[in-house]
């Protein structure tokens, strides 16, 4: 990067609203590597999780427009971008990788193209936080925010009851949030 | 439901995750524009997750970055091309002044093929100045030669100026007396056409001798020049023909009734022992 300059998130949206490259690079230079642990986790796969990374930026770049402030901070804006993208990934890639090898197990692509460096991408961050709570709210958070499925979705795959999908999930997020401090 | 039991519902995390449907999220913005301590709690748990996420980061292969960034600017231009495009195609603008737009693209043009041949010669010129300057570099260099030449060679004038310079301001002043020694006041002079003249200045008695014309001697003689005193021959000096283009400065005489040159041995002599070239009387 090489360069000092720090900005504060109000010049930085600014300077990104304007088309301002430099700031854009700033932009990547500081947040690229987050947002590539959350692709990472949701894909378990570096070549796709390179391209969605790189479909995220030019987005970021293309719809910055409609970033809101008042609504959330640049990150989190960012974070739910990178989320659907790699969930959008994850749900084409499931469904083509079905209708292909059906006699296959749906993860051997995945375990083929794990990342090789040594972090285990599921012992850190968000998914480190996870592996702190009951069994029965991890597996909710996974399925929900990992996988990308709807409440109707889980309650299908879990056999539970839409409300108790609902309450187990709020329940696993105040616990998550008391972890994350 | 009261404001605290609302943000610990777990639906700030809900919304910042994304995870929350659409009324919730709807009904969320709506408290968090009326109530700061629902603001405040999404912004506490944005900033923590944003920390979580920073401690965490993988960093992405380094090419992709500049994937990036060549994909934007290809979108920038695209976008730029098409507001260009836009901007040709406003029919009111075409209407009302086509003539102005077909000279203002003519002008372009010609200022465009201007801007070229300006180039074209501006190198073209560029060449040439440079080989002048080149030519002119090594002309200079003879110029510099040539004149510390002629400094040397105007150093040697002016020095044999000034002693014109003198000679001429001697021969000006009035005390100067003027004694020619003819060769033919001489009945015994080797050489009857041989002349000399003494300057002899009557106030300081100094004497300068003017070779007019004498035969050069033998390397082994040299002429000497003597002041005839009641008598008696007085040295005043022996001195070479050549370089003798002014006065020669002789040995101060007080008195003298005549002077007269002999050829001497080199160095001279006490007394005259060789024969006497040209004569003369001071009056």
């Amino acid at each position: 990067m090489g360069t000092a300059v720090t900005y504060t998130e109000h010049e930085l949206v600014s300077l990104l609203k304007d088309r301002d490259s430099k700031a854009f690079g700033y932009l990547y230079d500081n947040y690229s590597g987050a947002l590539n642990t959350i692709i990472l986790q949701i894909l378990n796969d570096v070549e796709l999780a390179n391209d969605v990374l790189q479909e995220v930026f030019i987005n970021v770049w293309k719809k910055i427009e409609s970033y809101d402030p008042t609504k959330g901070r640049l990150f989190t804006w960012m974070l739910n971008i990178a989320r659907n993208a790699s969930i959008d990934t994850l749900r084409s890639r499931a469904y083509q990788n079905s209708q292909k090898n059906r006699s296959f197990p749906d993860n051997v692509d995945a375990l083929a193209n794990r990342p090789s460096s040594e972090i285990n991408i599921d012992n850190i961050g968000l998914k480190k936080v996870l592996e702190k709570l009951k069994e029965e709210h991890r597996i909710l958070i996974e399925l929900a925010y990992f996988k990308g499925y709807t409440h109707e979705e889980i309650a299908e795959i879990e056999t539970i009851p839409l409300g108790t999908v609902k309450t187990r999930i709020r329940n696993a997020l105040i616990q998550l949030r008391d972890h994350l401090k | 439901m009261n404001i605290q039991e609302y943000i610990s519902s777990g639906i700030v995390e809900s919304y910042v995750l994304g995870l929350a449907d659409h009324e919730e999220r709807a009904e969320f913005e709506r408290m968090c524009a009326a109530h700061a301590e629902v603001r405040k709690a999404r912004q506490l748990f944005e900033l923590a997750l944003e920390e979580q996420a920073m401690m965490n980061a993988i960093t992405p292969p380094k090419n992709t970055k500049s994937k990036i960034f060549a994909e934007i600017e290809i979108a920038a231009e695209n976008i730029s091309a098409t507001t260009n495009n836009q901007m040709l195609s406003v029919p009111s603008e075409e209407a009302t002044r086509p003539a102005t737009k077909v000279v203002s693209i003519g002008w372009q043009r010609y200022i465009a093929a201007a801007s070229i041949g300006l180039l074209l010669i501006s190198t073209a010129l560029n060449l040439y100045f440079f080989d002048q300057y080149k030519s002119y570099s090594n002309r200079y260099e003879t110029l510099m030669a040539q004149q510390t030449e002629m400094a040397k060679n105007n150093d040697v004038l002016r020095a044999r100026l000034d002693t014109y310079e003198s000679t001429l301001a001697m021969l000006r002043d009035p005390d100067m007396a003027v004694i020619k020694m003819p060769g033919t006041n001489v009945p015994t002079s080797p050489d009857s056409n041989g002349v000399a003249t003494v300057y002899w200045n009557t106030r300081s008695k100094d004497v300068y001798l003017m070779v007019n014309n004498l035969p050069q001697p033998p390397s082994d003689q040299q002429y000497q020049l003597w002041a005839i005193v009641d008598g008696q021959p007085i040295d005043a000096g022996v001195f070479e023909v050549q370089n003798a283009a002014g006065l020669l400065r002789m040995k101060n005489i007080p008195r003298a009734q005549v002077f007269a040159v002999t050829l001497e041995k080199r160095g001279g002599s006490t007394t005259p022992q060789g024969p006497m070239y040209v004569m003369g009387k001071a009056s």
